[in-house]
């Protein structure tokens, strides 16, 4: 693995690999270097079978991180490439020539997080979610609690008590609160 | 095509000859399995309304709700989970998490109710048939989901200490704290139990966050006292800890030394806010009795008030009993100096060697200040009164500690012994021990007390520590005489005491005469309690004061006595130990505001 | 019926000439021509693998095209546990996937040992690999009788799904839950084994072998059997990596990707333990493929009860999992489940909920892109049958 972790260092500027476990690496790579290495491990590296591909979303940086998990049946080794694109203009190139089967994980990312992959078939086809008019549920600032609450009864009847604040209710209710400090103005 | 192919499947009618493998009537022919996930059960004697069950269900199953009966006390807060069966995915994980072990499941899990909220209720208090069902789901005692072990504190070991009076505790890092502020449960059942109800689970959250200044404005809310209490406080609060009843509680006051320790003196002030603190404009004034935790607790929060302290002490320096009646090997002077330091800066003054109804009266203070706060503690020692007890050298703790602190030589036996069984006796035997070994190169100290050994007041690791120290500790006894021999000492005569309180509770010792014991002594210190010292008070006054039971000034929950200007607190009326003091300050200081406040509305109108 | 037998690849390369021209790899159909049909197999059908449908296209009895919908059962559960603090995500995972829990909770509990570094103890891990292979077991006893019942075999589904609640039993005993079993904790596992489980389990597997003689004698040695699944559903060996295809589907058409071979987890290195491949490639190869390995799943069972430790810790160390912080990473753990490659994609942010975390579940590919291209040219009658020979599982699509 060091040996083909090294061929590709030749060929492109890794940003960042690591070593997560005898059969698991990771590396992070450029956008615009996707397409050149994604197909470059399945045909000269034999990184043959894509297990998933999947997005995270690093709402404080602005950024979504793609994962193309990839396996290698002849070495079984696991690698995971990533890739950082932007938030706010959320496109990606499809991979649909190396992988037919990925343009269901580009429907559901394009569904699920609002990232679009043009040329990917189906990929405006909804997934999981029809009728949906809310931002893409899977992004951070979805708040799944908001909306429950918003669309859905809750059976009524339920109240919860801080064992805090009622043992301070019913214990030490008048013990006075700590005095502010009178500071210059 | 095989001939087999075709004959093989109707071998599909062997089985139409065998016994069926269905069960007639399951719900009573197959109960749930042993180890079976079904319907809670709570016991309530040992459950304690901490809310872990709530706060680790991944539903939002459970809450917490009163239930007749369950009162609310210290270390149990009276509440109990009702569990929302509409919502439980039995998962469990609120029994794995209980840290009494009350919660439990039984192995039913057939139950049909009309009602949707029936599915609604509290295990333990409804009637339930599977409350008393033995079979069901327990946490298995190998695994742990809170950790239930203290991290260890370092101490300097019993050989390098006991000829010295360096601070044996070495206190918490960073690695250490952050791991036991792990620990917390966050159910805030101590805060409670605490005197000074210091907001225990915010300021761990704190350093878990390694937010440590946030976490020492915490402290201060309600304690100014963080560095002496983080030493020597008596930590009910960990009594109460949820964690103590299945392991041990949470070292609440290793956490709170921790995070005043990392605060330099010099950063109090910009730490706290406290850099530009008002002029006094308000023009009033406190005279404060007794530079101890509660004089020193009410001055402090006076001051940010914006009011003018000052503080008349009797003797040379601050910290009353923090510093005349604990050992420096607990409580070093240079951190009650920290303490006191920072709140001398925000301009208490403070009048030393000023002893109030001698050098200057409580008359003269009540003329010059709009109140007057007292809290002049227990220096007293109190006697035995047994035969021989009057001999000059028999000594009470409170008196030896006090000159130990003040620098004064002590001219120590070679074989002493202490009666009392608190910590003040811990405290004066490890003193003790230390100068013996000082001065003889060998220890050669008893304590023997009233108490037997598992009701002895003293802290346990005090016992634990004494005894590391070489000195023998011998609880069960109850003095007799001080056999004395042409004025000197021989020793003193103790028979066996069989137990200390009545049935009703009351103070009542009964002894066995026959079995004796002599222990050999040139030195003999009393340490079964302390008194308080009224002198300060003038007759005048006193006459007016009221008084309640065993002699201690009444004084109403907001410790003012009936001359309204006098307030009243520390060990003198409640405790004794530091945050008692510390919280009686506090509340006194809230309430000489409130007085001094109204007194204004009043003079306006 | 048996068209297909004699030529292997004919299903795959069949003669297109009545059905609708094809634009942008999509067929062109129009409805109103009256001479197709368009009809939904699911969401509620007995011959569909859990709440999914197929949105068939059909002319006369034959698909012309297919599309699998899937969303009734969504439950988020990827997002439901970015809410949820680590330890209070155990408890959902094993939903995903209804009749086989445990890869799930295994896959969770071992990707938050990765991250965090916690070493589980040597008879956690047996006991996982017991719990693992047993739940492999039942997957499969169902799996069987699905098979059966989906051309028209009632019986064998009675037998399998009876025997399947024998080993429920089991589990019960084992870790409190018969279906839902939560017994794998972050760190190791909830309870040790009970006493006289071994002898029980032992009992069962004889008593299921048993059963398994039967069911080959009228299920795997079955005229209509043979005719029905034969030639159905041919995955060529090279579709293996074109679809991303794993577990026995790929195994029976040649490809060597057990994961507990190739990647061996838990204790699976020190269990004596064959790769099963095939060269069949249709639907009946598959069967007896499955077949197989539910005999050899009963083999390891054994193996292992006679390899657990008596004594031994049971689960590390936690730190109080109420303030679980897990550093900052991502890891990929996965696991052989029945379906092939079961795994859990899982990002920490450093802080006490879980930043993402992804199931990779075997249908995903299996179920809609696989299945709507195998699902062309076969009869209607069949598509149960193809379905459940792929072993399909739709909770874990849409999760």
């Amino acid at each position: 693995m060091e040996q083909i972790l090294n061929r590709i260092k030749d060929k492109i500027e890794i940003k960042i690999s690591t070593k997560k476990r005898d059969d698991l690496y990771f590396f992070t790579v450029e956008k615009e270097q996707i397409e050149f290495i994604l197909s470059y491990l399945k045909e000269q590296e034999n990184f043959t079978h894509l297990a998933f591909m999947q997005a995270v979303d690093y709402l404080e940086d602005g950024k979504f991180q793609l994962t193309y998990m990839l396996y290698n049946y002849k070495i079984h080794i696991n690698l995971g490439v990533n890739v950082l694109i932007d938030r706010k203009k959320a496109e990606m190139f499809s991979m649909h020539k190396l992988w037919p089967h990925i343009w269901q994980y580009q429907r559901e990312i394009h569904e699920l997080f609002g990232i679009n992959f043009p040329g990917s078939p189906r990929v405006n086809e909804s997934f999981v979610l029809e009728g949906w008019e809310e931002i893409p549920p899977m992004r951070r600032d979805f708040d799944t609690l908001e909306y429950s609450e918003k669309t859905f009864y809750q059976r009524p009847g339920r109240s919860t008590n801080d064992p805090k604040e009622y043992m301070k209710e019913k214990m030490y209710k008048n013990y006075a609160d700590t005095p502010t400090i009178r500071r210059e103005k | 095509m095989k001939l087999k192919d075709i004959l093989s499947p109707l071998r599909v009618w062997e089985r139409a000859a065998q016994k069926p493998w269905t069960i007639k009537d399951p719900i009573n022919d197959r109960p749930g399995a042993t180890n079976y996930r079904g319907f809670h059960k709570n016991d309530f004697n040992k459950c304690i309304g901490c809310g872990s069950c709530e706060e680790i269900c991944q539903n939002a199953a459970i809450d917490l709700v009163p239930v007749e009966g369950q009162e609310t006390k210290d270390g149990n807060s009276g509440l109990r989970p009702m569990i929302d069966y509409g919502r439980c995915c039995w998962c469990a994980l609120c029994v794995d998490v209980c840290p009494t072990g009350s919660l439990t499941m039984s192995n039913k899990y057939t139950w049909v109710a009309d009602m949707p909220e029936e599915y609604r209720f509290v295990p333990g208090k409804t009637e339930t048939k599977w409350q008393e069902s033995e079979k069901g789901y327990k946490r298995s005692e190998d695994i742990h989901l809170i950790d239930y072990e203290r991290v260890e504190m370092l101490e300097i070991k019993p050989e390098k200490r006991d000829k010295s009076f360096i601070e044996i505790v070495k206190g918490y890092n960073k690695e250490q704290a952050m791991k036991e502020a792990e620990r917390c449960l966050e159910c805030g059942i101590c805060i409670a139990t605490c005197p000074a109800h210091m907001d225990i689970p915010a300021y761990i959250a704190a350093i878990r966050e390694d937010d440590i200044e946030n976490a020492f404005r915490i402290l201060y809310e309600t304690n100014p006292l963080p560095e002496i209490c983080g030493r020597i406080c008596t930590h009910k609060c960990e009594t109460a800890c949820a964690l103590h009843n299945n392991g041990e509680s949470l070292a609440i006051r290793w956490l709170k030394r921790y995070i005043a320790d990392q605060i330099p003196s010099e950063k109090y002030k910009e730490v706290l806010g406290t850099e530009h603190l008002d002029d006094p404009k308000i023009g009033k004034s406190i005279a404060i009795i007794g530079a101890g935790p509660a004089g020193i607790s009410a001055a402090y929060y006076l001051a940010i008030m914006g009011y003018k302290i000052k503080i008349f002490e009797a003797l040379p320096d601050s910290g009353g009993m923090t510093r005349y009646g604990i050992p420096e090997y607990r409580l070093p002077y240079d951190q009650i100096d920290k303490d006191i330091e920072y709140i001398k800066s925000l301009g208490v003054e403070m009048q030393f060697n000023t002893r109030v109804g001698k050098d200057i009266t409580l008359d003269k203070l009540h003329k010059d200040y709009d109140a007057v706060f007292a809290g002049t503690g227990l220096h007293l020692g109190r006697s035995t009164r047994i035969p021989g007890a009057d001999n000059k050298r028999v000594y009470f703790a409170t008196d030896l500690l006090r000159e130990v602190s003040l620098g004064n030589e002590i001219d120590v036996a070679e074989n002493i012994v202490v009666i009392g069984g608190g910590n003040v006796a811990m405290d004066i035997t490890r003193t003790l021990a230390r100068l013996q070994n000082k001065k003889y190169g060998k220890i050669q100290i008893l304590t023997t007390s009233l108490e037997s050994e598992d009701i002895m007041p003293a802290d346990r690791e005090e016992i634990v520590e004494a005894r590391e120290e070489k000195a023998i500790i011998d609880p069960g006894w109850g003095p007799k005489e001080i056999e004395i021999q042409n004025g000197k000492i021989k020793g003193l005569h103790v028979v066996k005491c069989l137990s200390v309180f009545d049935e009703e509770g009351r103070f009542n010792p009964k002894f066995d005469d026959k079995q004796k014991k002599f222990f050999k002594a040139d030195m003999v210190v009393e340490s079964i309690g302390q008194g308080m010292d009224l002198s300060y008070l003038s007759e005048d006054i006193k006459s007016n004061l009221k008084f309640g039971p065993r002699g201690r000034i009444q004084v109403n929950e907001n410790f003012q006595s009936n001359l309204k200007w006098l307030f009243v607190g520390g060990d003198i009326i409640q405790g004794p130990d530091v945050i008692h003091g510390v919280a009686n300050g506090y509340i006194a200081a809230k309430a000489i505001d409130g007085f001094l406040n109204k007194n204004d509305k009043r003079r306006k109108k | 019926m048996n068209r297909m037998s004699e030529n292997k690849y004919k299903g795959f390369e069949a003669d297109r000439s009545k059905y609708p021209e094809m634009k942008d790899g999509k067929p062109v159909i129009d409805l109103e021509s009256h001479k197709y049909t368009k009809i939904w197999q699911g969401p509620q059908h007995p011959g569909v693998t859990g709440n999914m449908a197929l949105e068939l296209i059909i002319d006369g009895d034959e698909v012309v095209d297919t599309k699998t919908r899937v969303g009734y059962l969504h439950r988020a559960f990827e997002k439901l546990m970015e809410r949820r603090r680590y330890i209070q995500c155990f408890p959902i995972v094993c939903r995903i996937c209804v009749p086989e829990p445990d890869t799930n909770e295994y896959c969770v509990s071992a990707a938050m040992e990765d991250l965090s570094g916690i070493v589980v103890p040597e008879k956690a891990q047996w006991l996982r690999t017991l719990n693992l292979e047993m739940s492999r077991v039942g997957s499969f006893l169902m799996w069987l009788g699905g098979q059966a019942g989906s051309i028209g075999m009632g019986a064998i589904g009675q037998w399998t799904v009876g025997m399947r609640d024998f080993w429920l039993d089991l589990f019960e005993e084992m870790t409190g839950g018969r279906v839902y079993h939560m017994y794998m904790i972050p760190g190791g596992v909830r309870k040790d084994l009970p006493d006289g489980f071994k002898d029980r389990a032992r009992d069962l597997i004889i008593r299921t072998r048993k059963l398994l003689v039967n069911i080959e004698n009228t299920f795997f040695n079955n005229i209509i059997v043979k005719s029905r699944l034969k030639g159905l559903g041919i995955i060529t060996p090279e579709m293996v990596d074109e679809y991303g295809i794993v577990g026995p589907n790929a195994r029976a058409s040649g490809r060597e990707c057990d994961i507990r071979i190739n990647n061996p987890y838990v204790k699976y290195g020190e269990l004596d333990i064959k790769m099963i491949t095939s060269n069949g490639c249709d639907a009946y190869a598959r069967a007896e493929l499955r077949y197989q390995e539910l005999l050899q799943s009963l083999d390891l069972v054994s193996q292992i009860l006679d390899k657990i430790p008596e004594k031994g810790e049971i689960q590390a160390k936690l730190p109080n999992v109420l303030h679980w912080k897990i550093p900052a990473g991502q890891t990929y753990v996965k696991a052989e489940s029945t379906r092939g490659e079961h795994g859990f994609y899982m990002v920490s942010d450093g802080s006490e909920f879980p930043r993402r975390v992804f199931a990779r579940g075997a249908s995903y590919t299996h179920a809609i892109s696989l299945l709507e291209k195998l699902a062309v040219n076969i009869s209607i009658s069949d598509t149960a049958a193809l379905m459940v020979s792929l072993h399909t599982c739709p909770p874990e699509i849409e999760r």
